[in-house]
């Protein structure tokens, strides 16, 4: 039987590695102290695959087609999107491999399980979604990805509630199978920041220490009780805060949060967190 | 809306129609039939009204970028209005 191994969630901000330097330096050592933490475990914890669960900026879907959740079924993706957003984000252009057959499993059996996930089965591109946290948490992307992408992008959003649900299902997923034994879940995105808008460049410190707080619980009836609104009030790049929600669904145990800063010069406030519950630390 | 949308997301991924979008506006606008708010938004590139009338903060943002608008002059703009 497949296992989640355990569960990790970090912002993708592209200041963490597109301008790391411009963050006051403690808190640059410190969040960068964490995704080397977290590096460290998903090494020790010895993943057959990850399944990598982030928004997406546009880069892929639109207006045309804006799915609440998609499952990629490809057997690579390539990031940075172009060489334009490379440079930007300081990671170099490259394709991810990916476990499409996992991805082919979860897709099916969530349509079984009461989910109507998009399929993707090609043309799937990172952007800083992915390209950013596994550029620390898998430098050489050596682990297989199975992409989900779930709409935090624009409203209406799908709940924390289903967000949650949703990651629960993964969980199953992995559980109801038996060639991919070992599986990681990560969540990328958040926590509090604005895009386009006014208030870019300032930190809702109050929702994110509230969030951690909630996600250290390990109480599932604190995060699936999000409304909106609530998460709105730390700005429309706060709703990928949903990322994490379907993460702790997939692990279902408390986050340990391993770093957070508010770091304004990243427009984000920062966190890196892990849940790993079956490791000798 | 969709129209607008649609047209800020094709200018963010493609690059010759943001370089023909600065050159032949209103012919673009009118292959796009934008018309009213957005197109007065857009012929002005007005991102402040572009956000008033309900236009997705993500896209108004890249859109700008590929347009050549700067980040700072961005913000700016969308915290001060146009000039």
């Amino acid at each position: 039987m497949g296992k989640v191994v355990g569960a990790f969630a970090t912002s993708h901000s592209p200041g963490v590695t597109g301008w790391p330097e411009r963050a006051e330096p403690r808190k640059r050592e410190a969040i960068e102290t964490a995704f080397g933490e977290a590096r460290r475990r998903i090494d020790e914890l010895k993943p057959d695959a990850i399944v990598a669960i982030s928004v997406e900026h546009f880069t892929n879907f639109n207006f045309s087609n804006l799915p609440a959740f998609a499952i990629a079924t490809a057997d690579s993706y390539l990031g940075p999107v172009t060489a334009e957003m490379a440079e930007f984000i300081n990671v170099p252009q490259h394709e991810y491999p990916g476990n499409g057959k996992l991805g082919r499993h979860i897709y099916e059996f969530a349509l079984t399980n009461e989910f109507d996930p998009a399929l993707v089965e090609g043309g799937l591109a990172f952007d800083e979604n992915f390209c950013v946290p596994l550029k620390h948490l898998d430098p050489d992307s050596k682990y297989p990805l199975v992409p989900i992408i779930l709409n935090g992008v624009n409203p209406p959003w799908p709940t924390a509630k289903r967000c949650y649900d949703f990651g629960e299902m993964v969980r199953h997923a992995v559980e109801a199978q038996n060639e991919v034994q070992r599986v990681v879940v990560i969540g990328t995105g958040g926590l509090s920041h604005w895009v386009g808008l006014p208030e870019s460049g300032t930190v809702n410190e109050e929702f994110d220490r509230d969030f951690i707080a909630r996600i250290e619980s390990g109480d599932p009836e604190q995060i699936k009780n999000y409304s909106p609104q609530e998460i709105d009030a730390a700005g429309n790049g706060a709703h990928e805060v949903r990322t994490w929600i379907a993460a702790a669904g997939a692990i279902g145990a408390p986050f340990e949060v391993l770093a957070y800063e508010p770091v304004p010069e990243w427009l984000t406030g920062t966190a890196v967190a892990a849940a790993t519950p079956g490791l000798n630390l | 809306m969709y129209s607008l949308h649609k047209l800020l997301w094709e200018i963010r991924k493609d690059s010759e129609l943001a370089k023909r979008f600065r050159s032949q506006t209103s012919e673009v606008l009118n292959e796009y039939g934008l018309e009213g708010d957005s197109r007065q938004a857009m012929l002005t590139l007005d991102f402040k009204k572009l956000h008033e009338i309900g236009a997705n903060p993500y896209l108004i943002y890249f859109c700008a970028l590929q347009l050549q608008v700067g980040r700072e002059s961005y913000y700016e703009q969308i915290r001060e209005g146009k000039s």
